[in-house]
């Protein structure tokens, strides 16, 4: 028996004290389901793309390459070898700006059905803007974007189905999901996109 | 108690995890991945969808982990976001179905109602997990939430933003539709030595 008041009790009606033990004791003992092991690997991928997580020799490793980077960019201004800018961003420049931080919409607080869609078309356009995808990549993070795109596919299908009649609620709920699946989708493809340029 | 409070984490290892130390989170994965998987198969029964909740719940806890301040155990922190991801699931899952929650009793037909929980077959009317899996989605969630986690019905009813009388008499239905199997197991193992009610419909 849980902590619940005495008053939930009189709702729970219908069953004798007998029953209510076995269907206590029987609940409580239903093993746990361990998880596939691929599992870990996603989130993973996801939190490291979302700079959630960086293990220690992940860190040393980029302390590492930072150092050398700087090295040689030293070494190549004292030789003034340089032709052009360091440090160029990843994208095509003819293609629009790529920043510097991950371009993402805030996801949390209320926002109407507009906001939202204004917000999914400009994460679409954030999404052209990067980079193309390596043609090699881990088969993880090839994973997680192709489940992303394809629920963002998912949505807008539905979205676009005359046959299916949305009430506004639902429609938001449609659009609040698009944006926040595209966020993933444009945070793993910048993270992506910045350990290409690096 | 359900699982989550049976599972002790270090605090240094909390420590190490919120300020965003891979191995830690790992660790803390590790112990809470099952129960976490658990929850999210009792409330959806579709693995994938399991697996996709048990992401979107640990991503949080890496996420806000920082501001967890130990007040209570790490495992009800986990459980309340685990629940929380799946309520919000079922919720999108209601409504791409074009029903509310009321209506989630009415997709039982009387005649399938009639055999819910129960079975022709012994060893089926023994198993609670497939009593509870022909439950309606709601009604699930309620059940484990009341009995398993431990919440009550003002909590329920928060965390599915409806009223407490709404998480009762899910809870009452769900009872019984499981009072044929219970009653089975009770003449099994004791011919009803202390039938008497514990309340009232």
């Amino acid at each position: 028996m849980t902590d619940n008041d005495q008053q939930d009790d009189e709702m729970d009606c219908g069953l004798s004290v007998a029953e209510r033990d076995i269907l206590f004791r029987e609940l409580n003992a239903l093993p746990d389901t361990m998880p596939p092991r691929v599992v870990w690997q996603r989130i993973s991928e996801q939190a490291k793309a979302e700079g959630l997580i960086g293990g220690s020799r992940q860190l040393e490793r980029m302390k590492w390459m930072a150092g050398a980077a700087i090295a040689a960019t030293v070494a190549m201004l004292a030789l003034n070898l340089s032709s052009g800018p360091f440090g160029n961003s990843p994208v095509d420049p003819g293609d629009g700006e790529f920043s510097n931080t991950p371009a993402v919409m805030e996801t949390s607080g209320p926002r109407d059905l507009n906001a939202l869609k204004v917000e999914s078309q400009i994460l679409e356009r954030n999404l052209r803007q990067l980079p193309a995808q390596p043609s090699v990549m881990k088969v993880s993070t090839a994973t997680t974007i192709q489940d992303l795109e394809d629920r963002i596919a998912a949505i807008d299908y539905r979205l676009n189905d005359r046959t299916i009649r949305l009430d506004p609620r639902q429609e938001e709920i449609y659009w609040r999901e698009r944006v926040r699946l595209m966020n993933s989708l444009v945070r793993l493809r910048y993270a992506q996109a910045q350990r290409i340029s690096f | 108690m359900s699982k989550f409070s049976d599972i002790q984490i270090d605090a240094g290892i909390v420590r190490r995890a919120a300020k965003g130390d891979a191995k830690a989170h790992e660790i803390i994965y590790r112990a809470f991945s099952a129960p976490v998987y658990s929850v999210g198969l009792r409330f959806t029964r579709v693995p994938a969808h399991a697996e996709d909740l048990l992401q979107e719940t640990f991503i949080e806890v890496m996420r806000s982990i920082a501001k967890f301040r130990g007040e209570a155990p790490l495992g009800s922190w986990i459980r309340r976001i685990a629940v929380s991801k799946a309520l919000m699931f079922l919720r999108s899952a209601w409504h791409s179905r074009g029903q509310s929650l009321d209506d989630d009793w009415a997709e039982v037909t009387p005649g399938a109602a009639a055999s819910h929980g129960v079975s022709d077959r012994p060893d089926e009317a023994l198993d609670l997990d497939a009593a509870l899996a022909n439950l309606p989605e709601v009604s699930r969630a309620v059940v484990w939430l009341h009995d398993v986690e431990g919440f009550t019905h003002k909590e329920i009813a928060g965390l599915m933003g409806r009223t407490e009388s709404f998480s009762k008499s899910q809870l009452s239905r769900a009872y019984q539709r499981l009072r044929p199997m219970l009653q089975t197991k009770v003449g099994a193992s004791d011919a009803g030595l202390e039938n008497e009610l514990l309340g009232h419909c």
